[in-house]
Order: C-alpha cells, then sequence, then structure tokens
C-alpha cells in the first residue's frame, strides 16, 4: 500500500507543483494519475521512488516512512517503467533487463534466466536479446523497459507515460499486453498519462488531477463517467461534448450501440461484461 | 557527413553559381601548381634536386639513424598518453565531483597548465628544477611536460564528453536505482568515452608533435636526430622534407584508426 498524506511540492523561485495531495493506493491496485501538463501527475508519481522528494507531508509504503529509507535501494525495490523507455544504449537487450537484479546481487546466470522468462513475458522474441536497443522498434524497447521494470520482481511498478511515444497501434496492442500482464502479475501500478482514455483503460482507479496536483476526482472509470464530479471532469473526460454519449439503434432485430456521430461501436448484450476487476 | 553539414548550411548552387566555382577552381589549381614549380626550379637552381642528395635517405644507416628517432618519438608519445589520459579523466570528475575542494584543486590545475607554453614547463625542468637539485632523466625531462600539459587539455575534452551524455540516461540510471557512482561507471562513461574518441586521437596527433620539444632537452626523438643528421650532412632540405613526411604518415594513421573505431562503436549501439 502507498499512501499520501499532504504532500506539498514546492520549488526554490516558488513554483508550486504539488499544493497539498493525500491518496491512499490499496496493493494490487492499479491507479492512474492523469491531468495535463503542469498537473504534477509526474512530480507525484516520482515522489514514491524519492527522485523528488516533497517539500513537506509524507509518503509511507506499507507502513515505513519513505523518506526513511535509502534512496537507492528504495529505487531497486521498485520497477520503473519510463517514456521513450529509458534503456541504456550501450548495453544488449539482457543487459538491460538484468542490471538491477545483478545489483541486487542475483547471480548473472540467474538473472540471465529470469530474463529469458520475462522476455516471453512482454511478449519479446528471446531471440532479441543480444540486440542493442537502437536495433528495435520503439513497441519492442517499450517492451524492454517494462521487462526491466519487472526484472527485480518488485511489489510495485511505476509507469511514467510509457505509451506515449509510439503509434496509436502499437500502443493499444501494448495497453493490451499490460492489461494481460496486470491480470496475471497484480503488481500495485502508479501510471501516469495525460490519455483519458488509457486512463479509463488501464485504472482500477482514476485520479484526475487539476494544475497543482488538486485532486478533481478519484474514483472507477464507471463511477467517474456515472457522475463527473464538476464541469472540469465533465469537459476533461468529454462528456460535456457528449463523447461519451452513446445510443442504442436498432437495427435488423439488435441492439446496436453508436457513438456521438453515429458510427457504429457494438452491439448491446443481453448481460455485462465477463471481465473481472481486481479490487 | 561533410556533404550533409555543407548542404544544411548553403543552398545548392544554380548553373552560374557552378560556373563560378568551376572558374575559381581551375584558377586556385593553376596559382598552386605554379607556386610548386617555382620552388622546385628554386631547388634546382641551388642545386637541392641533385639526386646523390637524396638517394641517401635510402641508405640502411641513414634509416636507422632516423628509426632511432622514430622509435624515441613514438616511446615518448606513448608513455605520456598512457599517464594523461586516465589522470585527464581523473581531472574531469574531480572538477565535475560534489566536493568544492576537489572541484578547486582540478580548476586551478587545468586552467594552469592549459594557459601555460608547454616549452615553459620543458624548461623549468630544464633549467629551473635542476637550481634546486631535483634533476631527472632526459626522457622524463621531456614526458613529465607533456603529461602535464596534456591532462589540462584532455580533462576538459572528457569533461565535454560526460557533460553531453544526454540528461535522460543520468534520470535513468537513477530510477531504475542505480548510485551516482554506478551510474557514472557503467552508463555516463562508456558513453562518455565513445563520444569523445575522435577528439582524444587527436589529442594524441598533438602530443606526437610535442614531443618535437625533444631537441630542447636533447631527447633523441625523430626531430632531434633530424636536426643531427643536418649537422653532420648539410642537407638541411632534404631531411625535414623526410623527417615532415613521417610525421603526417603516423598522424594520418593515427587519425584512419580513431575513423574506424569509432565507426566500428557506432556500429554496435547508437544512444537512442
Amino acid at each position: 500500500m502507498i499512501g499520501f498524506e499532504n504532500v506539498r511540492k514546492e520549488y526554490p523561485g516558488g513554483t508550486v507543483a504539488v499544493e497539498d495531495f493525500s491518496l491512499e493506493i490499496a496493493s494490487h491496485e492499479s491507479v492512474v494519475l492523469v491531468g495535463s501538463s503542469g498537473s504534477g501527475k509526474t512530480t507525484l508519481m516520482r515522489m514514491i521512488n524519492r527522485m523528488v522528494e516533497p517539500t513537506s507531508g509524507r509518503i509511507h509504503i506499507d507502513g515505513d516512512d519513505i523518506a526513511e529509507l535509502n534512496p537507492v535501494q528504495l529505487r531497486r525495490s521498485i520497477g520503473y517503467v519510463m517514456q521513450a523507455s529509458g534503456l541504456l544504449p550501450h548495453r544488449t537487450v539482457l543487459d538491460n533487463i538484468t542490471t538491477v537484479p545483478v545489483l541486487r546481487g542475483t547471480g548473472r546466470r540467474e538473472a540471465r534466466t529470469r530474463a529469458q522468462e520475462l522476455m516471453e513475458t512482454v511478449g519479446l522474441d528471446p531471440a532479441l536479446a543480444a540486440r542493442y536497443p537502437s536495433q528495435l522498434s520503439g513497441g519492442q524497447q517499450q517492451r524492454v523497459g517494462v521487462a526491466r521494470g519487472l526484472a527485480a520482481d518488485p511489489n510495485i511498478l511505476l509507469m511514467d507515460e510509457p505509451f506515449g511515444a509510439v503509434d496509436p497501434i502499437v500502443r493499444s496492442e501494448l495497453q493490451r499486453e499490460l492489461q494481460r500482464l496486470q491480470h496475471e502479475l497484480r503488481k500495485t501500478i502508479v501510471f501516469v498519462t495525460h490519455d483519458i482514455d488509457e486512463a479509463f483503460l488501464l485504472g482500477d482507479r482514476v485520479v484526475i488531477l487539476k494544475p497543482g496536483g488538486i485532486i478533481a476526482q478519484v474514483g472507477t472509470p464507471q463511477e467517474i463517467l456515472a457522475d463527473p464530479a464538476d464541469d472540469f471532469v465533465a469537459s476533461f473526460v468529454g462528456a460535456d461534448r457528449g463523447a461519451r454519449t452513446l445510443h442504442v439503434e436498432r437495427v435488423d432485430g439488435r441492439d446496436v450501440v453508436v457513438d456521438a456521430d453515429g458510427r457504429a461501436a457494438g452491439v448491446l448484450a443481453a448481460d455485462g461484461p465477463a471481465q473481472e476487476r481486481p479490487s | 557527413m561533410s556533404n550533409s553539414a555543407t548542404q544544411v548550411l548553403f543552398d545548392a548552387p544554380g548553373p552560374k553559381g557552378r560556373r563560378r566555382i568551376l572558374l575559381l577552381s581551375i584558377l586556385s589549381v593553376l596559382a598552386i601548381a605554379g607556386l610548386l614549380a617555382a620552388g622546385l626550379w628554386q631547388f634546382h637552381a641551388n642545386g637541392q634536386l641533385d639526386p646523390n642528395k637524396w638517394v641517401v635517405y635510402l641508405r640502411a644507416d641513414y634509416l636507422a639513424f632516423l628509426g632511432q628517432g622514430l622509435w624515441g618519438t613514438l616511446k615518448v608519445t606513448a608513455a605520456a598518453a598512457v599517464v594523461a589520459f586516465p589522470f585527464g579523466l581523473l581531472l574531469a570528475l574531480a572538477r565535475l565531483s560534489r566536493s568544492s575542494l576537489l572541484r578547486a584543486i582540478a580548476i586551478t590545475w587545468i586552467e594552469f597548465f592549459r594557459g601555460i607554453p608547454m616549452l615553459l614547463v620543458v624548461y623549468a625542468f630544464l633549467l629551473a628544477l635542476p637550481a634546486f637539485g631535483v634533476t631527472f632523466p632526459r626522457f622524463w625531462m621531456l614526458v613529465i611536460p607533456m603529461i602535464l600539459v596534456s591532462s589540462a587539455a584532455t580533462a576538459e575534452v572528457f569533461r565535454a564528453g560526460i557533460k553531453a551524455v544526454d540528461r535522460g540516461q543520468h534520470e535513468a540510471a537513477a530510477a531504475i536505482g542505480l548510485s551516482r557512482r554506478d551510474a557514472m561507471a557503467s552508463v555516463v562513461l562508456p558513453q562518455a568515452v565513445r563520444l569523445v574518441l575522435p577528439s582524444l586521437i587527436l589529442a594524441l596527433v598533438t602530443l606526437l608533435k610535442d614531443s618535437t620539444l625533444g631537441y630542447v632537452v636533447s631527447y633523441n626523438e625523430l626531430q632531434f636526430q633530424g636536426k643531427t643528421l643536418v649537422s653532420i650532412t648539410r642537407y638541411l632540405v632534404q631531411t625535414y622534407l623526410v623527417v615532415s613526411v613521417i610525421y603526417i604518415v603516423i598522424n594520418l594513421l593515427l587519425t584512419r584508426i580513431a575513423l574506424a573505431l569509432d565507426a566500428r562503436m557506432k556500429a554496435r549501439a547508437v544512444a537512442s
């Protein structure tokens, strides 16, 4: 469990990135922080592994105040996946994935075996192990980034706009893969994005942020769509433009769901989705 | 590469421009050829092209004598480089360190030896230090000044390289849990050294040319051997031309090695 208690971040010079933020994130939950630039979403996430130190307030993980932990040890215990993968260009894919386990004292052979397994888990051809990052496509690099984040088997995975730099087709592929992975691994995931669709797709809970890290609304995607807290949220999720409104039309005796522009979105089924959601 | 740089900086010339460029090229080639011919004519008029004055450089004893000088030059350069380059790297790290004392020492060292002509440092070892009873063998009277001056220059090369590594790489290294030292040793430095490799070879070429100051301390490097040869044979033009060609060939070889190394490392890993 990750807890923020009245966290504030003010930069020298007076810019306030986060005014006063409190939130509890349950274990095995995936929470998406979403907001436009300047909303403090990345700052908040980077506080969890002490890449950014709060000016005041406390953050604790499973009851431990992280300010009392060694930052380097802390970071090795938390998986981190960043935008544009952040891979080390002079090391092979396999060496990139094994970096953290080897630093934590896992034997090189064991780390390599585990890295091979992880490559399959994230959908990478093990034949790519000896390649350098520049020899991979953007989507493959991002998969390596995820594999590296998972390499030390952390309980917590931080993801900083990991799919922001890949094309839309690869992005939706990676999003589906992440859903599948989360279903298997059940990590505590904190995910940052500015894309509300991505947030609704990947978050058990979504935190919509206003500038200054002010929480506009927290809830499941269903709750937010059903009952936007205010005009800001309604506008952010597109509810005010009718973009989220679907209508049922009867075609050849079946209920077809169409969106605001009249394009077919799907067919209405008698019962709800069979998908189970981790709570 | 220079081709694309030209394309970025200048418009492609039109037909008029191309004619003008062609005309100027022909004129310059003619002018250079004319100057060379005039020079050769002067040599001829003074009897410098006399074959007897040149064939001696095919004699084994002449070649051995110059070869001895070449060996001295290579030894001095190698010894200076082997110490100066790692030392330059340490100076660069000290200049970038968080300790203000280390920073101050490094900055003083670098600025002092970068600003002072190497000849003065050689004189210090040849004339000033012996006055205080400190003397070195000739080899070290040349090599130590080379190390002092070159370490300051290469420190700045390394510093530029470290600074040129993408900020994101520092960030990425920190985020996955590398300590400052680990990040420097296994992420930043390998990339920085690759970036500055061409500049390092250039520093090596400079070192090789600085070794010609060996004549000041009478160390038997190539230039000094050439000077001795001249005083014996009086073949001044011929000797120094041969010596120059040897220097140019070695430096060309060094440059080629640098380019080959650079291409190989680029093929392996390019910063994404």
